[in-house]
């Protein structure tokens, strides 16, 4: 699914990944932790393709040069993030963006574009498993939401364009258990043999409810550990400063 | 300049005081010429160079004008009354929805001919705010002219038509409309604009409306088909007590636009909301300029103008609210909003506050910059082209105005054709 080989990322010439190397295969799930300023949301925005990092290194994505495709097209290809801070965007409305967004990647993937009505029904089955009050369709784009709000439009997107890799950027953060347990089940409901997800995280918290395959702690931006969901548990315990340096 | 006055005087000499306000006024246009930057409330549109380098040979219409229109022109699936004005003259009105005996319609041109009817439009050809006006006063020579009785509301919205044919081609077309809406009644009025073709024409009209006592007229002014035509459009607004007016301009379609209205808020509890949204590509120049006037206690106003260029076009908003000394208790507010969208494109925005009472509320605002970049890349992430991503961010931005409509089927109607202006336009943005 996702190979990542010796990835360097900088910003205005101040290195923030560092050989960071990564693999992670279909249906896997990889929890990659860290403390603050280890290079976890650049990751997830070098993979995204944003810009105003100097990259180097090599992310094949299914085989493809991932680090040479255009935003649209690594999201057209299955890749998804959902933002630590999701954008308010003032003037687009909810609905609108979800539609045109899933009908856009589905119309890339050969399948028909759902109409309005057809698109109302799919996004109301999948708001009520979430919770989300349908009013939320049709109102600015975040703007104005709770940080709890925020994240599970997040995971809406997420549910509703299916994506092959999903990369969460913490969004557990500002997350209460209620709203936690939400999110995570939206997640292990999405969980196939063909669905790998990269779970950014700070906390142990999350993987009590999303079973990694894999935990990766990343410290200065290279992987400084990988082990199975217990690593998680012991990083709990010791802190991120004694774990990197007892190898 | 403008050459065959004379002839058209002559043709259109009615024996009475008209002949001689028509020769005075072109004096004092000929005097004046077009507006330039040189005058203050022109600064941002350069008038007469525009019109030398894009319409240098202007005429006034003769009278062998034809009245032909496409019929497609029409607004569809939308119940309306209709007022049809075709080269400026007043050409068919249909009013099927309401009580004809509360309204009162005339063609202008029957009012400047009939000596009772004149003294009541007589004193509008005293104002002398520019040479267009002065030109206006002198050239007119059709237009609308109505009345509705107090305690009448209407059932459905008045559309007024103004369609432009081939007669029209390098013409200057000079109407006035008078519409006076009497105590406790309500009216909504539409204005759209279509010309045959990409004839080129200017016209120069000149709006009054007066809204008596706890009166409510809406007005939306359409301009969105991209043509060569060059606009003047000047609105007087005379408010009386607990009356409410409520102005949208659409401003899109011409080459050439200048929107301008004043709105006198002559007694207390009067309001006067102004929103509209400037939305232009090409060459297109467009500007709105507003006056409110608080002459009186307790009154309120509120203006909200987004603005998006792109291309190689030019936009201005000159925004002022005057406040009288006696005028305590004013609340008024503007705020304008541009994305320049290229680096050949460019907005001028005044907003100008001038308050002689000291119990007031009043604020103004004005920002222009460029589409955020990071809700382009949220856009983007979730597999929106970067043209997809400006259109619905430049869309939502705009939307923001015709949130403002406070009408219903008017607010779908105009997001209709907000939608199919966007759809149609290309939106393309500085890289970075």
């Amino acid at each position: 699914m996702l190979q990542i080989t010796n990835l360097s990322a900088s910003i205005d010439d101040k290195k923030i990944l560092d050989g960071f190397n990564l693999k992670i295969k279909p249906g896997e799930v990889h929890a990659l932790m860290g403390p603050n300023g280890s290079g976890k949301s650049t990751l997830a925005n070098v993979l995204t393709g944003k810009n105003g990092y100097q990259v180097e290194g090599q992310v094949l994505y299914q085989g493809k040069d991932l680090l040479n495709l255009p935003i649209e097209e690594r999201a057209q290809n299955g890749l998804f993030m959902a933002f630590q801070y999701p954008l308010e965007i003032a003037g687009v409305n909810t609905n609108n963006f979800l539609k045109t967004s899933l009908n856009t990647i589905r119309k890339v993937r050969g399948l028909k574009e759902l109409d309005s009505l057809d698109f109302l029904n799919l996004i109301k089955t999948k708001i009520k498993k979430l919770k989300i009050d349908e009013k939320m369709l049709n109102r600015q784009l975040n703007v104005g939401f709770s940080g709890g709000e925020k994240k599970k439009n997040e995971i809406l997107q997420m549910i509703i364009l299916e994506p092959k890799l999903a990369i969460l950027d913490e969004t557990d953060s500002g997350l209460d258990i209620d709203a936690m347990k939400i999110v995570a089940d939206g997640v292990n409901s999405l969980r196939s043999k063909d669905r790998s997800f990269l779970i950014i995280t700070h906390y142990q918290r999350l993987l009590d409810y999303i079973k990694p395959d894999f935990v990766h702690i990343l410290v200065d931006g290279k992987v400084a550990k990988t082990g199975c969901s217990e690593l998680a548990l012991e990083l709990e315990k010791v802190g991120y400063e004694d774990m990197a340096t007892s190898k | 300049m403008i050459s065959n006055f004379d002839e058209f005087q002559k043709a259109n000499q009615i024996g009475g005081e008209l002949d001689d306000i028509r020769i005075k006024n072109f004096n004092i246009f000929k005097k004046k010429g077009f507006p330039s930057k040189k005058e203050e409330s022109w600064k941002y549109t350069d008038l007469k160079r525009i019109l030398y380098n894009n319409l240098n040979k202007l005429e006034v219409p003769n009278n062998k004008k034809t009245s032909q229109y496409n019929s497609e022109w029409l607004l569809k699936n939308f119940q309306h009354n209709q007022i049809i004005l075709v080269n400026g003259d007043f050409v068919s009105s249909t009013f099927s929805f309401e009580a004809k005996d509360k309204i009162k319609i005339i063609p202008l041109k029957t009012v400047l001919k009939d000596k009772k009817d004149f003294e009541k439009i007589r004193d509008s050809f005293n104002d002398q705010k520019n040479s267009l006006t002065s030109l206006n006063h002198a050239l007119v020579n059709d237009g609308i002219f109505l009345e509705i009785e107090d305690n009448y509301s209407f059932n459905k919205p008045l559309v007024i038509y103004n369609f432009f044919n081939k007669s029209s081609e390098n013409k200057i077309i000079n109407n006035k409309c008078f519409i006076s809406l009497g105590k406790n009644s309500k009216l909504n009025v539409l204005e759209c604009y279509k010309a045959e073709d990409s004839i080129k024409y200017f016209n120069n009209t000149i709006h009054h409306y007066s809204i008596h006592k706890n009166s409510i007229l809406k007005k939306f002014s359409i301009n969105k088909n991209l043509d060569n035509s060059y606009y003047y459009h000047l609105t007087n607004v005379k408010s009386y007590s607990n009356s409410i007016f409520e102005n949208f301009v659409f401003s899109s379609g011409s080459s050439f636009l200048k929107n301008e209205i004043h709105c006198d808020l002559l007694e207390s509890f009067a309001s006067c909301f102004i929103n509209g949204l400037i939305f232009l590509s090409n060459e297109q120049h467009h500007e709105l300029k507003t006056n409110v006037n608080h002459r009186y206690e307790h009154c309120k106003s509120s203006q909200l103008v987004k603005s998006v260029l792109l291309d190689k076009s030019s936009g201005t908003y000159q925004g002022k609210i005057y406040v009288e000394k006696d005028a305590q208790k004013t609340d008024g507010y503007q705020l304008s909003k541009a994305l320049v969208l290229s680096e050949n494109s460019s907005f001028n925005s005044k907003p100008e506050l001038e308050i002689y009472a000291d119990d007031v509320k009043c604020s103004h605002g004005s920002s222009t910059g460029n589409i955020d970049q990071n809700s382009i890349f949220y856009l983007m992430s979730r597999g929106l082209s970067k043209e997809q991503a400006n259109r619905m961010l430049v869309e939502g931005f705009l939307n923001e105005a015709i949130e403002t409509i406070t009408d219903l089927n008017i607010k779908s109607l105009i997001s209709k054709l907000f939608i199919e202006k966007i759809n149609k336009t290309k939106i393309k943005t500085n890289e970075h």
